[in-house]
């Protein structure tokens, strides 16, 4: 690991947009919604950062895409449909969604699929030094700062509108290669890990989050069904959480005709639909909704996940609250689950 | 393989209902490959529901039309625009030369376009010289606009979707926001939890029911009954809001009449609702700060479907629950358009603005816009169409994305009249059932794939930008009537962009008045009237004065459905639609976890019903009325009261409308959807296992 002084963001963007595509979070041309787009000429926009950026949409479609092809039949042969994938750069990445990337990384480490994107990609996190709304990394541990093994490079604002850039990863290492970098010195590194401390405690009281995960993973009276019940009444099956969940990678496989055959497909799954669980057979294990939501935030919280996947299955960053209509989003249900008899 | 992610993301308008949630349209390569939701639009903040989800699906590529086809035999040939043009209008000329103009028709789309809609009723009146224009509002929500023009002289939602928040109680009359406007039912939802109280009057007990503090379940088609029982209550007790009826309501005394025929006893009798419920209910909505009323299908979809609007507009008026924040009368329109289509004048007896055509003055008026003469006569219905095929006095049809061989009731009746026609044109985006019986099909532009404006059910109109191209030779709608127009003679539909249509309409159309799309832009949409004297729109309706001046209460009886149960048929089948799906199930049908979630065609029916004829969950079942048969599965739901079966309309393979009643409103001609008598048994299984 390295670190290293920087001028200005710009300075570094440009310099990773020649190495291929560079996307990051910029508002649509109508001034509205933040999207992950590719860079455009212009500076890079949010060179005083005082608000976070993370965009409704994760980025996890990067790698693990809403609907692809996998492989076709054309009367004769299966043929492999792996991406062909230049080199590309996320910029601007928060610790949140990196936290993300390296659950999934995991989960889809035999995924050839998931990997060629994943492979041809470098991460380029940012700090965050405000919470933002309805974010609580902190209480998941996700953020505020960036996960030194979660980026390849990582950016900090300085407290003098400077920025510190650790190059966490060989590959970082080698895309700021031919930039004229300054070495950073320890107390820019010390200074960096006193603002963390600065930052989290800014974040809102979370305690309901503890209470609510105590309870999931059953060492505070665990949480009646008819608790579940009456969040699952509330679920209206849109699926928004699911889309929206850096971490969430159920899929569902279907056959379409294409001009070249049959092609077999995936796209994202729910398991908020009722037949995602469904058998053939028509028998339901999870049948009923408030088993969903129960199995959703299990998946989420639970310690036995965290043992397989080092960390909960929530980074914090509150997107399924505002995309759900239900009003069961992250906030909602703990808030529930902490107070309900 | 192309370039890996998004290059773009285009703000639109969900395709689906009438509530309208902003849509970002995610563009790679010139193809739909996702949608996000809008986190800062005024109506769904950030929120989708499954179809709205599912929508690339919706417009993939795969199955588009994607040239004009001619119909050869039993199969289609491709065709070029010349000749699918020529064939047409030569059919149309042909009809109307032995026959005279109202020989033609045509039936508009209630999710294309204003633009669309605009284009679709001026070809009628310019170009064909016939009132015969309608579109599917005839089957959802025609009594609203009938009811409320006569009650309050505008047929609308009459607050914002927003004044949910605002509202202290919420009433939901026959509907279930949570399935078919889940982002209204979300946040009906979400003002429950946040302490307003939740009435619900519905025959099936429906999510809101569930969490509702009181749910009236009456029988099927007892809404006026349960009103007037409802308002007898009121002024018994004097709860009425007498200083609003004084001040701004007329011939209140008719109706005390009239109520005073349905004491609290005799509507428990005739609805099945207790009275204690009865008399709760009526404190409840009478009593309320702010109580905000909003109704659906199971309000309009019955012959009595005018009078139970007028129904609910009296209660409204005398409980004094309208023209503030948060109350309101709120009817849930089905279509992104469907208000737009209707406000377009897409209807056989209003030019745009709903001005009437029998007015020789606004007649004339249209005649020097368009510069040609105008038909005096009010047109046919979509069914009075169908009707006067099957009587010979009608002979060629274009339908401009609907599907009736589906959608509308009675479809033995409909496929009978449809292939009568000389010619029918439809124009589509893929082969629907009604497409299969055309002569021609042409190729038609998806909502991501052209610009124009949709008005949502809060009367907002937003304006949309294609994302991308329409696939092969597909093309909006109004282009295509344009060049049909030209080839008839009529030179007054050459617009050279979508801007250009949707400024001669407001030029036309005194609730859009002010409105362009620049100032659509830069207003996220605007809420209708937008004229001089509201030039940033509307977002209360009937503050100060009722449109129509004075409110007008208007007695009226409760009377049977047209079909009841008896011996032979003795089920009551009343038809819904599942969250999963939308209308015909053209486009939420392409989408795999969608057509995964239900089975292709289901039949609902209480666990009791089900014991007596020895159904089990999952059997097979043949439901049959009076006009068909539908053979499908048996689901066991308890949210629907015994003696009463339910179906979707949404699948081709086990159709409704097989079944459904043709009876229609005498005023809007609204056939009665939600009520029939029928008769199902179980299929033995030898019976239903081939060979």
């Amino acid at each position: 690991m390295r670190s290293y002084q920087l001028e200005n963001l710009s300075q570094l963007r440009s310099h990773l947009g020649r190495r291929g595509a560079l996307f990051e979070p910029r508002q649509a041309e109508d001034g509205g919604e933040l999207h992950w787009l590719p860079m455009v000429d212009s500076a890079w926009p949010h060179e005083v950062e005082e608000t976070p950026l993370l965009p409704l949409t994760s980025p996890k479609s990067f790698f693990f895409k809403e609907r692809e092809q996998l492989f076709y039949f054309d009367g004769k042969q299966f043929v492999e449909t792996l991406p062909d994938i230049e080199p590309q750069t996320l910029f601007g990445v928060r610790s949140c969604d990196l936290c993300a990337i390296a659950y999934l990384d995991q989960f889809f480490a035999a995924d050839p699929y998931y990997q060629k994107r994943r492979q041809a990609t470098l991460l380029v996190g940012i700090d965050c030094l405000h919470p933002c709304d309805g974010g609580f990394c902190r209480s998941v541990d996700a953020g505020p700062f960036v996960r030194e093994a979660s980026a390849d490079l990582i950016c900090h604002r300085q407290a003098d509108g400077h920025w510190l850039l650790i190059a966490s990863t060989e590959a970082g290492e080698e895309a700021v290669q031919g930039l004229e970098l300054k070495a950073a010195n320890e107390a820019s590194l010390r200074q960096r890990d006193l603002r963390q401390k600065e930052v989290s405690e800014k974040f809102p009281d979370t305690s309901y989050l503890h209470a609510a995960i105590k309870r999931i993973n059953n060492s505070d009276g665990g949480v009646a069904h008819t608790t579940w019940d009456a969040l699952g009444l509330q679920c209206l099956t849109c699926s928004g959480c699911t889309n929206s969940c850096p971490t969430c990678s159920c899929f569902a496989i279907f056959e379409q005709t294409t001009d070249e055959g049959v092609a077999r497909q995936r796209c994202w799954d729910s398991c908020y639909f009722e037949a995602f669980q469904r058998e053939a057979s028509g028998h339901n294990p999870s049948g009923e909704a408030g088993q969903r939501v129960k199995r959703y935030w299990e998946h989420k919280f639970s310690e036995s996940y965290a043992a397989t996947f080092g960390r909960y299955g929530c980074v914090g960053c509150g997107r399924c609250e505002k995309v759900c209509p239900g009003v069961i989003g992250v906030h909602s249900v703990t808030k529930r689950l902490a107070t309900a008899s | 393989m192309s370039h890996p992610t998004t290059n773009t993301v285009v703000p639109s308008i969900c395709p689906f209902c009438g509530v309208g949630c902003g849509m970002g349209i995610q563009v790679c390569d010139g193809k739909v490959v996702g949608v996000e939701p809008q986190l800062n639009h005024p109506v769904s903040q950030g929120k989708l529901c499954t179809k709205g989800w599912s929508t690339p699906y919706a417009v993939d590529p795969i199955d588009r039309i994607t040239t004009p086809l001619i119909r050869e035999g039993d199969s289609f040939r491709p065709a070029s625009w010349d000749e699918a043009c020529n064939t047409i209008v030569e059919a149309i000329n042909a009809a109307q030369q032995e026959q005279g103009p109202d020989a033609v028709g045509v039936i508009a789309c209630a999710r294309a376009t204003n633009e669309d809609c605009y284009a679709a009723q001026k070809f009628a009146r310019a170009a064909l010289h016939t009132n015969n224009i309608d579109h599917c509002a005839r089957i959802c929500h025609s009594p609203s606009v009938a009811g409320l023009r006569q009650t309050l002289g505008s047929g609308a939602m009459t607050n914002s979707i927003s004044d949910i928040a605002l509202a202290d109680l919420l009433v939901i009359f026959g509907c279930d926001p949570t399935s078919n406007h889940t982002i209204i039912g979300g946040q009906i939802i979400a003002a429950k939890l946040a302490g307003a109280k939740l009435l619900v009057v519905d025959p099936r007990s429906t999510r809101l029911a569930q969490m509702a503090d009181l749910h009236l379940q009456l029988r099927l088609g007892t809404n006026i009954a349960l009103i007037n029982g409802l308002l007898n209550i009121i002024f018994d007790n004097g709860w009425e809001a007498r200083e609003f009826l004084d001040s701004r309501c007329e011939n209140e005394a008719a109706l005390r009449r009239k109520v005073e025929d349905y004491p609290p006893e005799r509507v428990a009798e005739i609805t099945g609702v207790p009275v204690d419920k009865l008399i709760a209910a009526a404190k409840m909505y009478s009593q309320a700060q702010r109580a905000m009323l909003t109704y659906g299908m199971g309000i309009t979809q019955y012959i009595s479907g005018t009078n139970n609007v007028i129904a609910i507009s009296n209660l409204a008026l005398v409980a004094g629950q309208i023209g503030r924040p948060g109350t309101g009368i709120n009817p849930l329109r089905g279509q992104n358009n469907v208000q737009g289509a209707c406000d377009m004048g897409a209807l056989p007896n209003v030019f745009p603005g709903y001005q009437d055509v029998t007015d020789s003055a606004l007649r004339q008026h249209f005649e020097r816009a368009w510069k040609c003469a105008l038909p005096a006569q009010k047109g046919l219905t979509s069914l009075g169409m169908t009707q006067a095929t099957l009587d010979d006095s009608f002979r060629c049809m274009i339908i401009m994305g609907e599907d009736p061989v589906v959608t509308d009731p009675d479809q033995n009746h409909v496929q009978r009249a449809l292939q009568a026609l000389d010619m029918l044109v439809v124009i589509e985006l893929v082969m629907t059932e009604t497409a299969k019986l055309a002569d021609v099909v042409l190729p038609a532009a998806a909502f991501s794939e052209k610009s124009g404006t949709f008005t949502n059910c809060e009367r907002r109109v937003k304006h949309i930008t294609a994302a991308i191209s329409p696939p092969g030779e597909a093309r909006s709608d109004w282009m295509i009537l344009g060049e049909l127009a030209t080839r008839l003679g009529y030179n007054g539909m050459q617009w050279q962009s979508a801007e250009a249509v949707f400024d001669e309409m407001a030029s036309l159309n005194p609730l859009y008045a002010s409105m362009s799309y620049a100032k659509l832009i830069e207003k996220s949409g605007l809420q209708w009237p937008c004229d001089a004297a509201h030039p940033d729109g509307t977002p209360l309706l009937h503050s100060e004065r009722f449109s129509r001046g004075k409110g007008r209460l208007i007695a009226v009886d409760h009377s049977e459905i047209d079909e009841l149960p008896d011996e032979a048929y003795p089920l009551f089948l009343t038809t819904t639609r599942l969250h999963f799906h939308y209308g015909c199930g053209s486009m939420t049908r392409k989408s795999p976890l969608l057509e995964r979630e239900t089975p292709v065609g289901v039949l609902f029916i209480h666990p009791h019903d089900a014991d007596r004829l020895n159904i089990r969950a999952q059997d097979p079942v043949r439901i049959s009325s009076r006009r068909g048969t539908v053979e499908t599965r048996a689901m066991l739901s308890d949210e629907l009261p015994p003696g009463t079966v339910a179906m979707p309309y949404h699948f081709k393979e086990a159709p409704s409308n097989q079944l459904t009643n043709n009876a229609q409103d005498p005023v809007t001609k609204m056939p009665e959807l939600k009520a029939c008598a029928v008769r199902v048994e179980k299929i033995e299984v030898q019976e239903a296992m081939p060979g």
